[in-house]
């Protein structure tokens, strides 16, 4: 039992992981814009299909195929920028979610189009089995993730407290127009944020598929729901929330499926949204906002 | 009428409730991703009462509506406070725990020595009682269309009315209409209920017309998809949502001209439509000045 | 002396309503000039509009001879303007050094940057013991004075001030004003929107009465009797 307990609990922290990524990408997004990005996850998907169809055509290698992801992502998203939140940029933040929607209905349907399987492989990280340590296992990709995770986060944490770039974004997000005033040139501060936004998708995604080992196109919708699960749970808009967020989506997950099924699993996790919605809409880890 | 053609009428019948319902939201100022919840509620229980307990579909309908209204109510009754982004994400929450209780939910009986009933993600097989009862494709086309151009009518009375005129008041500001002395909490629960009747109506149609439902149904997409249908059409009158579900269900779906790229097309056309007319084609301007036009 | 902003029938709207209907003022190089009016006038309206938050329906503003009507607001404080929004808009989640960066966020030179910082916590004593707490943790006083300080590091040769002394205590109002009386002293220009209209007119060389969107006087702080003055810039001459 309690073997199986702390077992979960790697689990949940390898998924966490992963959801972390996601939603922090999700979170600047939300953060700078004040809008929901639901073509987030399509993107990704859209970046990962791009690459692996690079990979059934011509074999590439892992870094390749990483670099490839990242850069298909990162298009996709300016595509996703131009088209839905550039032109609603003053205006509903309705409208832009709605478009967001229409286009993550494009690149789901472009992806397919290009690549008609239900499932293709990608070439996984680790070829060997899992680790063992002690009782416990743990898959060689399940530590890529964290370490990767971390990484980003620090080498975001550089980018957000120690570049002009990360100070206008933080401005953006603390006070809007005061960061006007100051004489932050606002769309280009949004152009950039989608920028490392998708590329930071891009990482979680590439991860993702490789420790899978295949790639469908439900990775779009999955990734859009993981996301922003870990972001509303870890209240919306605050970066260090993402990171607790994603962790705590990852563990409730683990835990539930343990003693409840898959259905559960999920269930457990919407559930716990709505009621934190429904008692605490500011999220759970959120400091008052002043001003 | 062939029946292809039948078809894709009924079906632009049947998700126009829902896009109604979405509507009825929007004008209120609310966006709720959860419409497609009391479709499905709509959906599985008309079903069961007509294909398990033999009930009459008029009287299914009934009760379905009753039940999705409630259930409207009760998912309202946290969550309308919420502003925005919240409620629709809220509201988000709350469908996919309705999918994923449809996936849970085991019901089935021996009905004339085969099992009926809903069976979990294996669906719910058998909903006959339109099929049994020998109404042609056309017929069932009358009775939806017919229900539908009474919805339409209810709608039409209804904006031209105080009870509208509130209600845009409420979406427009909420906290102007609150300081004229509406109180914008209850009415929002009334909206929801009765959206999320409009919605169960639909899917007991819906129910009805397929013979089988899934959970998978009820996802997430049908309910995105109303409000885009909601929001391409325009937020002006309730013609609007008829006309966005009539864009994609009849013109790029029925067409078959965009096929294997319908999404593409259809996704495109929302997102440029909107930068443009970001309240829909028949927005508020428009069908102010039609009525002038025309009255 | 010459005009250092010019602005001429300028009009403003939200949705359907004109806040500014048709308003033309000037501010002269290095004076004082300050904008008097009730709640509502269109004394904010005008300050965002010259700022760039709000886009003017039609009407110029014209900075040193440049057109900046509708400009991008990062454009017009490359131009050399800074606002001291109302309610001060201090970056809460962020200190006061940070704070007072992001007022140099278009200026590259960072060395002088640095010292700049330091030569605001030499004026602004208040500032320099809290240099590493955050905005929002700081009294309605020291807000006033890190928003003050915020915009000077831009280096601006036009500073816009809404209503610094609202809500504070007349302590801190003497002490404001004395700032800006200091500021204006070292060669920035200072277009001043205020509803303490006693203290108002001690500091500056010209003032204007707005009402209901419309420029209704124009004169020195002597040309009308303060007690009009006051009565006008609360209620409005309509009303009273």
């Amino acid at each position: 039992m309690l073997v199986d307990l702390i077992q979960n609990t790697l689990d949940g922290l390898t998924a966490g992981a992963a959801y972390a990524l996601l939603a922090i990408g999700f979170t600047l997004i939300f953060g700078v814009l004040r809008r929901i990005n639901l073509s987030y996850g399509p993107a990704i998907m859209l970046g990962c299909y791009a690459a692996t169809w690079f990979h059934v055509q011509f074999q590439v290698g892992l870094l390749v195929l990483a670099a490839l992801t990242l850069a298909a992502t990162v298009l996709a998203g300016a595509y996703v920028e131009r088209l839905c939140f550039a032109p609603h940029r003053d205006r509903s933040a309705i409208a832009a979610m709605v478009a967001s929607f229409a286009i993550w209905m494009q690149l789901e349907e472009l992806a397919t189009l290009v690549l008609p399987n239900h499932l293709y492989a990608f070439p996984a990280l680790y070829e060997g089995g899992p680790l063992s340590l002690g009782p416990f296992t743990l898959r060689a990709e399940a530590l890529v993730m964290f370490a990767v995770t971390v990484l980003a986060c620090l080498a975001l944490q550089r980018l957000l407290y120690r570049s002009r770039f990360g100070l206008s974004v933080r401005a953006v997000i603390d006070q809007p127009v005061a960061a006007r005033l100051v004489g932050i040139n606002l769309p280009w501060v949004f152009v950039r944020v989608f920028a490392v936004a998708s590329a930071l998708g891009a990482v979680a995604g590439y991860l993702i598929v490789a420790s899978a080992g295949q790639v469908t196109p439900m990775l779009g919708m999955w990734s859009t729901l993981k996301g922003m699960l870990a972001m509303m749970l870890g209240g919306l808009g605050s970066l260090p929330g993402a990171i607790v967020g994603g962790l705590a989506l990852g563990l409730i997950e683990a835990h539930s499926q343990w003693f409840f099924g898959p259905q559960v699993r999920d269930l457990t996790a919407y559930f716990l949204l709505f009621a934190l919605l429904a008692l605490r809409p500011s999220g759970l880890w959120t400091t008052p906002r002043h001003g | 009428m062939d029946d292809y053609v039948t078809g894709v009428l009924t079906n632009i019948g049947l998700f126009s409730f829902l896009a109604l319902s979405a509507y009825l939201l929007l004008i209120a100022g609310e966006m709720s991703f959860g419409q497609q919840a009391f479709f499905g509620v709509g959906a599985y229980s008309g079903g069961i009462l007509t294909a398990i307990y033999g009930l009459p579909l008029p009287v299914a309908a009934l009760v379905a509506m009753l039940l999705g209204s409630l259930c409207a109510f009760l998912v309202g009754l946290p969550t309308l406070r919420l502003r925005g982004l919240y409620f629709a994400m809220a509201t988000l929450a709350a469908a996919e725990m309705a999918r994923i209780l449809f996936e849970l939910f085991r019901f089935q009986r021996q009905i004339g020595g085969e099992l009926v009933g809903p069976d979990g993600t294996q669906g719910f097989r058998g909903i006959r009682w339109v099929f049994e009862r020998g109404v042609e494709p056309a017929g069932y086309l009358a009775l939806v269309w017919g229900l539908l151009l009474i919805a339409l009518v209810v709608f039409l009375l209804m904006e031209r009315s105080r009870l509208g005129a509130t209600l845009r008041a409420i979406g427009e500001d909420p906290d102007l209409a609150r300081s004229c002395g509406i109180s914008v909490e209850r009415f929002k629960l009334g909206v929801a209920a009765a959206a999320g009747a409009l919605a169960a109506l639909g899917g007991v149609l819906f129910a009805h017309h397929n013979t089988y439902i899934e959970p998978r149904n009820f996802d997430i997409m049908l309910g995105v998809h109303s409000l885009a249908y909601a929001l391409i059409g325009g937020l002006g009158t309730a013609f609007g949502p008829l006309l966005g579900v009539m864009v994609d269900l009849g013109v790029l779906e029925g067409s078959r001209v965009f096929q294997g790229y319908r999404m593409i097309a259809f996704g495109g056309l929302v997102a440029i439509l909107l930068i443009f007319r970001p309240r829909g084609l028949l927005d508020e301007k428009v069908v102010h000045w039609l009525r002038a036009r025309f009255s | 002396m010459s005009a250092l902003l010019e602005v001429k029938d300028v009009v403003t709207a939200y949705g359907k309503i004109e806040a500014l209907k048709g308003v033309s003022l000037e501010v002269q190089q290095g004076s004082i000039t300050c904008l008097l009016g009730p709640n509502g006038a269109g004394k904010t309206t005008l300050m965002m509009s010259t700022a760039g938050i709000l886009r003017p329906r039609s009407g110029s503003i014209q900075f040193a001879g440049a057109e900046i009507a509708g400009a991008a607001p990062h454009a017009i404080v490359a131009r050399g303007i800074a606002l001291v929004p109302e309610n001060r808009l201090v970056f809460p989640g962020m200190t006061v050094t940070e704070n007072l960066r992001a007022g140099a966020y278009q200026r590259a030179d960072k060395a002088e940057i640095e010292a700049h910082i330091e030569r605001m916590f030499a004026r602004f004593a208040p500032l320099k013991a809290r240099a590493t707490q955050l905005g929002g943790t700081l009294s309605g006083g020291e807000q006033q004075m890190l928003s003050v300080a915020r915009a000077l590091m831009s280096r601006p040769r036009l500073l816009l001030m809404d209503e610094p002394s609202l809500g504070l205590a007349p302590l801190i109002v003497d002490e404001i004003f004395r700032i800006i009386a200091e500021l204006n002293k070292d060669g920035t220009t200072i277009f001043l929107v205020e509803q303490n209209a006693h203290m108002a007119l001690k500091v500056a060389n010209h003032f204007y009465l707005i009402e209901q969107g419309k420029v209704t006087f124009s004169g020195d702080p002597g040309s009308l009797a303060e007690d009009e003055v006051i009565r006008r810039a609360y209620l409005g001459s309509a009303r009273a």
